[in-house]
């Protein structure tokens, strides 16, 4: 009877042995996102990486590191344009027995969107606004599938830029203002300038951020922490220009409407809660079956149908349909645009961030330094509430 | 006692490998889990990772196509001297980014290297360098070939312009991107354009339902 212990042996082994070849990414985090971020691109799970690529490249803008942002972002987007056709962790996060968390993170179309309208801005700055204009249109499109046709396509500001860079180059870009003006909601939207060299990008509040309802958290949610700034105001020169939010991000997350993806996930829960069900029904019937029964074969049956309900609660146990909470978390709540023209030499623009009463919020007053060289190629400035100042342009 | 123990071992063997093969399932429909290695892919084929933006397939296609369409016009073919072209970056209009010069870069290497001498592109990209040499040629710190003090800095005969423009669909059925490429040759003293031509892609497709 020892020697039962040699082959029991080697089965247990081979089971480590077989369950060491799936790779663990842990990643410890220091709460310092420039910090967190690159380590976790490079020994983190690789279906996070366009997530961390992403954030990092959010929080680089805002520290003025835009070859940093620059280089995450042509990664991420790398990602994004070529996820067509099939895919092993896609297939697998439809699966029962794998969360949706499983798949490569690419965001939500807001979040792609997000992403694009970033990597125009730092076109424009590079002095590239035709691929800064196909970034805008590139985030139209991501947010161009929605349930309801009446949000699709409706982001303002890349509609509005991919008008002004036209107009710009030389074309006609009124179709294009007409469409964001329709899609304003209220906020009148200045007319195009063409001698506006200085353009400004002015972002602020907390954006959304997702979490899951339901019995086994397979719905898909959006929260947004109510946003303690709701306007700017640009001083630069003897400019004085008032900064409504164009873009509202979290009105964007909440009106993609119902997702593919979410059908599956019911899917799942249903089948989470039915085998769950089966199986309570038969682990009790059957035990009680042979319990009560003196009859031996209907012992052996009652015992038969409570391993099958056993069976069928593990089945339950492994079924996964959670929805995938992972958020681009450091994205804003409103997006804004100004633009002036400013003649060669050093000027300094100063963006106080508002509340809800129009009074400056304190401590969130951004200055920079804007060196113009030349009126042949804009100068584009990037100000976020969240923004590393003085910066010098 | 040796009989059960026989018979005990073959169950629990044939668990054992079961064991392992459940183990080595974390890799189980997870394509290619060993990567693939580097393969040599030529410029004008589709690769395995592919898009429905703008790839090397189309950029080769597209200025192949242009370049044998340039040389056959009479401006060119039947020039008396070779005509100067002036290369203007490519007016980007799609919704993909894209490197500006890379379409003319390809049709002007194309041109120099199967028409040598039937046309001349001027380096007006390297005119700042150019310069610099030159006045060192007029201050005397490098030598002269010739008078470095004589304009010969070449003017453009023509110039070389393109345009992408597209139209992007996208439904429950998928994405659909539409790419109309667009060349022209433009007379610079008379404003005439010479020569134009054209070409087109489409390409679909549609992601895993996990992405929708």
């Amino acid at each position: 009877m020892k020697a039962l212990w040699q082959p029991t042996l080697l089965a247990v082994f081979l089971t480590l042995a077989g369950c060491a070849t799936t790779t663990k990414h842990q990643v410890a985090l220091t709460g310092d996102i420039m910090v967190d971020a690159p380590n976790a691109i490079a020994n983190g799970p690789p279906r996070d990486r366009v997530l961390w690529e992403y954030r990092l490249a959010a929080a680089a803008m805002r520290q003025g590191k835009y070859d940093i942002a620059k280089q995450n972002l042509d990664e991420a987007l790398l990602t994004l344009g070529g996820i067509y056709g099939k895919d092993a962790d896609a297939k697998q996060a439809r699966s029962y027995f794998h969360a949706e968390a499983k798949k490569t993170f690419i965001g939500e179309p807001y979040e792609r969107s997000m992403a694009y309208i970033y990597r125009g801005i730092i076109y424009w700055m590079d002095g590239e606004p035709d691929n800064a204009r196909a970034c805008f249109k590139s985030a139209e499109f991501e947010d161009s599938d929605s349930e309801q046709h009446q949000y699709a396509g409706d982001w303002v500001m890349p509609e509005y830029l991919d008008g002004l860079v036209t107009t710009k180059m030389g074309g006609d870009g009124s179709d294009a203002f007409k469409r964001a003006q329709a899609d304003a909601r209220g906020v009148k939207l200045p007319p195009y300038n063409v001698k506006a060299n200085a353009i400004f990008f002015i972002e602020f509040g907390p954006g959304p951020t997702k979490f899951a309802t339901g019995q086994y958290k397979e719905e898909l949610r959006f929260t947004t922490v109510p946003s303690p700034v709701a306007s700017a105001e640009l001083k630069v020169d003897a400019f004085q220009i008032p900064i409504a939010p164009t873009d509202d991000v979290a009105f964007q997350a909440t009106t993609r409407g119902g997702r593919v993806m979410d059908h599956i996930l019911g899917n799942k829960a249903v089948f989470k809660s039915t085998t769950d069900t089966v199986g309570n029904v038969a682990l009790v019937g059957g035990l009680a079956t042979a319990v009560a029964s003196n009859n031996r074969t209907a012992q052996e049956v009652g015992l038969g149908v409570a391993l099958a309900g056993l069976v069928s609660k593990v089945v339950s146990a492994a079924t996964v349909p959670a929805a995938d909470t992972r958020s681009w978390e450091n994205l804003p709540r409103y997006l804004s645009f100004a633009s002036v023209p400013l003649p060669p030499g050093q000027h300094v623009a100063t963006v106080q961030f508002l509340d809800g009463a129009g009074r400056v919020v304190p401590n969130l007053t951004k200055t920079i330094t804007v060196n113009i060289t030349t009126t042949d190629r804009d100068k584009v400035v990037f100000v976020s509430d969240t923004s590393i100042t003085p910066q010098t342009l | 006692m040796k009989a059960l123990l026989t018979k005990l071992t073959i169950p629990i063997c044939s668990i054992a490998i079961a064991a392992l093969a459940a183990g080595c399932a974390s890799t189980s429909g997870v394509k290619n889990p060993s990567g693939v290695p580097v393969t040599h892919m030529n410029a004008d084929e589709q690769g395995f990772v592919a898009g429905t933006g703008i790839e090397s397939q189309d950029l080769v296609m597209v200025a192949d196509k242009m370049a044998r369409s340039i040389l056959s016009i009479p401006q060119i073919a039947n020039a008396p001297t070779p005509p100067t072209i002036l290369l203007d970056p490519v007016d980007n209009q799609t919704r993909f980014p894209i490197n500006r010069d890379i379409f003319l870069t390809r049709i002007r290497a194309q041109l120099n290297s199967k028409a040598r001498g039937k046309v001349v592109f001027l380096a007006r990209n390297q005119m700042e360098a150019l310069e610099k040499e030159r006045n060192r040629k007029r201050e005397g710190s490098v030598t002269a070939s010739s008078d470095p003090n004589v304009q010969e800095f070449l003017g453009a005969d023509y110039l070389l312009s393109g345009t992408l423009q597209g139209m992007s669909t996208r439904a429950k059925a998928g994405t659909s991107d539409y790419v109309l490429y667009d060349f022209h040759l433009t007379d610079v003293r008379t404003s005439a354009i010479v020569w134009e031509d054209s070409a087109e892609m489409k390409k679909q497709g549609l992601e895993d339902a996990a992405y929708r």
